[in-house]
């Protein structure tokens, strides 16, 4: 009996989830007789466990899980802040440790990438590059999310004329072209290290963010269900918190994880061009600088740190739009 | 004639019981939208009370202004472009109108609570319904998380939610139209408030379902002596369940009266065009009547009496010049036509 029971109430609960629910159960009254738990076994849904609800994120979820565009740039992305954390583990040389007189040799069973300008083993800085890419795409991003999500949310809220300055400030740094920008003022600034180049992009690269954040704000407050908890007596702060974000942030989520691949780059191109990171910082922009004159002789200096950026950056921008898909009932 | 308006009309069968209550009183209430494109007056001087355990339907066409008068006793209208410009909304005694913000926002919700059209946006998609519904319990009682959850259980047994132990996980979007309309009358319940306010509260569904939710309303309004304000343009509905109607067009009140009084006698063009235009099962076959012409503009009300260029008892001489006062008609009924008594007539022959 108790068995049947749970079968109706499963087969109730697939049924208003598949069908979108346009038909009302009755007041309590059990299915029609006709309605047999088997026809409806196979509907998607039917895994789930009776009980557990299922919200737009876990939708996400499942749909994301058997996704390999996510899988893999996941993966590698995954593998290489492991990389970025702990270089140690994947090499026993000392990237510091060098010796000059095997400069620029090409790549060998002992030296696996060959060996850099300085006589360096070029897998193990390529790998010790890792870090300072992935911790300047990864604080940036995430300095910049946070400040979008809180200036934007109160920018689209109240409106009025923060709403009006802000939307002024952020046109200012929409003309100035990103990477122009951060060379005009990176120039000026000495002693470059990974907390100033971050400190930049940052800069230039929160108003995008907060645009996108405000015009999602600005679609959800005036959303029945923003009525409904005002008029049920929220305040302002609670409605903003609990009402208006959860529903208005996964594009600056799912822009955000692409913003990851767009800094690292960025961060490769500016020192690339001398004004990024400095020397004795390792990183991949600054090996792809010094390979630029040797490219001829000693092509495995550009390849390998080349290669690794590319991974990396592409690897991110996959997950972006592997997430943005998942999250955009439309595109189901 | 303003004087008139302001009156406040008697409810004679709540009074009848004898110990109800006198809860909500809104007076010569006036609300405006200042656009670019001029000022909107959405409602113009309209005057209704409640008391425990009555239900009042306010009756009216899109664009009467019946869901703005509800906005603005619940607080809620969107200010600018809205502005409540006159009036008084008394609760209790006390003027919602003057109160400072954060006092009012302890009446919303606790005091007096709103059902809303569109359940399913009305609820907001990413949390669970019992998470919703414990919100109200978080927020004005301090509850825990789990005391939440509890009482959300409770609310949905009290609104008949079949096996709501297990519901009480599920998201909006999985629950059947009138299911998720019996989760916002749960979160509407939830604090016991004197004054539910339903807008329009069954039209996203279909009948069948429309009659079960009135009459689970109308159920919880006995049990809990409540005081229901039903605005709706459906006639049907308002029958069962409303003991009395509040007749609105062009953002007044044109009529009020007693359900049954109505139903058997209008005493207004505009209330007798609406009953005659509900379709009926004996008169199959034949073509439906109906009010012929557009509402009027908000930002362009007619001169005079606000019905008359699609009434069809006008009288230029009268109705042109002059703007109808609300008659009485009866105790506890008044009329705002200049020629109630003939209308009265025709229907009691």
């Amino acid at each position: 009996m108790s068995e049947t029971r749970q079968e109706t109430e499963e087969t109730q609960r697939s049924q208003d989830g598949a069908t979108g629910a346009h038909l009302t159960r009755g007041t309590g009254a059990e299915p029609p007789p006709g309605s047999t738990p088997a026809t409806t076994r196979g509907a998607p849904g039917q895994g789930e466990q009776p009980g557990k609800g299922r919200s737009l994120t876990a939708d996400a979820w499942r749909e994301l899980r058997r996704n390999p565009l996510f899988i893999i740039p996941m993966l590698a992305i995954l593998l290489m802040v492991v990389v970025a954390a702990f270089p140690q583990l994947f090499t026993g040389k000392d990237p510091r440790n060098c010796d000059l007189i095997t400069s620029r040799q090409p790549p060998s069973a002992e030296h696996w990438f060959g060996v850099d300008l300085q006589g360096c083993d070029y897998y193990t800085t390529v790998l010790y590059g890792a870090r300072p890419s992935i911790t300047i795409g990864i604080v940036t991003t995430a300095s910049a999310a946070l400040i979008a999500v809180f200036l934007g949310t109160l920018a689209g809220y109240f409106g009025g004329w923060f709403d009006i300055i802000l939307s002024r400030i952020s046109d200012i740094f929409f003309g100035l072209p990103f990477i122009l920008g951060a060379l005009v003022i990176l120039t000026v600034l000495d002693n470059r290290g990974i907390g100033t180049v971050s400190l930049v992009l940052i800069l230039l690269g929160w108003p995008t963010m907060t645009r996108l954040m405000r015009s999602s704000v600005l679609g959800n407050r005036d959303a029945d269900y923003v009525n409904a908890a005002r008029a049920l007596g929220a305040s302002d702060g609670r409605i903003m918190l609990r009402h208006v974000l959860p529903n208005a942030i996964t594009p600056v989520l799912v822009y955000a994880t692409v913003t990851v691949g767009i800094i690292i780059s960025a961060e490769a191109v500016l020192s690339f061009l001398g004004v990024g990171l400095e020397l004795p910082n390792i990183s991949w922009g600054l090996q792809i600088n010094v390979a630029q004159s040797y490219f001829l002789d000693s092509p495995h200096l550009l390849f390998f740190p080349a290669i690794l950026l590319s991974i990396t950056v592409l690897s991110f921008i996959a997950l972006g739009d592997a997430v943005r898909d998942a999250f955009d009932p439309k595109l189901r | 004639m303003a004087t008139s308006m302001t009156e406040t009309a008697g409810s004679p069968r709540a009074a009848a019981g004898g110990e109800s209550e006198l809860l909500l009183e809104v007076e010569n209430l006036n609300v405006e939208f200042r656009t670019r494109d001029g000022v909107i007056n959405a409602v113009n001087g309209i005057s209704y009370d409640l008391r425990s355990g009555e239900t009042l339907a306010i009756l009216g066409e899109s664009g009467s202004g019946k869901s703005v008068s509800a906005q603005a006793i619940m607080g809620i209208l969107d200010s600018p472009p809205a502005f409540v410009t006159d009036g008084s909304i008394r609760f209790r005694g006390e003027d919602l109108l003057q109160m400072p913000e954060d006092q009012r926002r302890k009446v919303r919700g606790r005091r007096i609570a709103m059902i809303f059209q569109d359940a399913l946006s009305a609820l907001n998609p990413v949390f669970t319904v019992g998470d919703q519904i414990g919100e109200m319990f978080r927020v004005h009682q301090g509850a825990s998380k789990k005391e939440g959850y509890d009482k959300a259980v409770e609310l949905m047994d009290r609104v008949r939610i079949p096996t709501a132990r297990q519901r009480v996980k599920d998201y909006p979007h999985q629950f059947s139209g009138g299911m998720r309309q019996r989760v916002m009358i749960a979160m509407a319940l939830s604090l016991e408030p004197d004054i539910i306010i339903a807008d329009e509260p069954t039209t996203a569904l279909d009948v069948t379902v429309q009659a079960q939710i009135m009459e689970l309303l109308s159920n919880l309004q006995d049990e809990l002596d409540m005081g229901l304000i039903l605005i709706t343009h459906d006639l049907g509905v308002v029958a069962d369940v409303a003991d009395r109607i509040a007749v609105m067009y062009a953002g007044k009140i044109v009529e009020t009266a007693p359900v049954l009084d109505i139903y058997g006698a209008p005493a207004h063009p505009y209330t007798e065009g609406l009953i005659k235009s509900i379709p009926r099962v004996d008169l199959k076959g034949q073509k439906l009547v109906t009010i012929s012409g557009q509402p009027p503009s908000l930002g362009n009300i007619p001169e005079g009496c606000p019905f008359h260029p699609r009434c069809h008892r006008r009288r230029d001489d009268v109705c042109i010049p002059n703007e109808p006062p609300l008659y009485d008609v009866t105790p506890g009924r008044k009329s705002a036509c200049h020629f109630w008594e003939e209308v009265l007539n025709d229907h009691n022959q």
